[in-house]
């Protein structure tokens, strides 16, 4: 799995991540937009961490240079 | 020093050398030297750097078999032990040094990336904070401390006890 993702694409996929657990799992948003942001928040905390992303690998393109 | 010579030196000398084969007129030549100044004071007492103008001393290029300038290598008791062509990075010339010195070609790195770890502990310190304002929220701590362990888990003395272990129980159960 090859990293197709700049530092500065992890870094603001980790942020957004952790900002969007945080308004899911501290309850600022609650019913069914919290549950979703609970589960929605993992996609670009862990596509951060990894480096690669699918949507990138299926559409050929990358931000790494 | 005439070609005789040199390769008297270089098969008597003990000591482990890195032969730099260079020109005046080679662009990439001076653009290395720098990097093997560093390195040569680095490496001061233990390796020695010996330069061999390619110019003045065609003999000596025709012995070594070299093909193109710079050219750089290594001699361990006497024997070639690695060779770099080309203009390179200061970490594959400091490979080609601990090379010549140990006689055997570094270990392959290991472990992670100084940014990778960096980027996994503010993630992971990002998460526990996260998890404590959240109420605390088990889940996020868990997550973060997950994260965290991520950041580190290469010098952990007890996974690297358990890792071996774990790979070997989980290969077994595959064969199975």
């Amino acid at each position: 799995m090859k990293v197709n993702e700049a530092t500065w694409d992890r870094i603001a996929r980790i942020a957004l991540g952790v900002f969007v657990l945080y308004l899911g799992w501290a309850n600022v948003v609650t019913g069914g937009w919290g549950l979703a942001l609970k589960i929605v928040g993992f996609l670009p905390l862990l596509t951060g961490l990894v480096g690669w992303c699918p949507t990138y690998a299926l559409l050929k393109v990358s931000t790494k240079k | 020093m005439t070609e005789t010579e040199f390769i008297d030196r270089l098969r008597n000398n003990p000591r482990p050398m890195v032969v730099d084969v260079w020109a005046a007129w080679c662009l990439p030549c001076r653009a290395i030297e720098p990097s093997l100044q560093q390195l040569a004071r680095e490496f001061d007492g233990r390796v020695e750097l010996l330069k061999v103008n390619a110019d003045e001393q065609p003999d000596l290029v025709r012995a070594f078999g070299v093909r193109g300038i710079p050219t750089l290598i290594g001699f361990n008791n006497g024997t070639e032990v690695s060779r770099q062509t080309g203009a390179r990075p200061l970490s594959e010339l400091r490979a080609l040094f601990e090379t010549a010195l140990t006689g055997r070609p570094p270990a392959p790195r290991r472990g992670l990336l100084p940014m990778e770890r960096t980027m996994r502990s503010l993630a992971g310190l990002a998460l526990l904070l996260a998890g404590w304002l959240a109420g605390p929220s088990i889940p996020l701590l868990g997550l973060g401390g997950i994260v965290l362990f991520s950041a580190i888990y290469d010098r952990c003395p007890v996974w690297q006890a358990l890792a071996p272990r774990l790979s070997a129980a989980f290969r077994r159960e595959g064969t199975r």
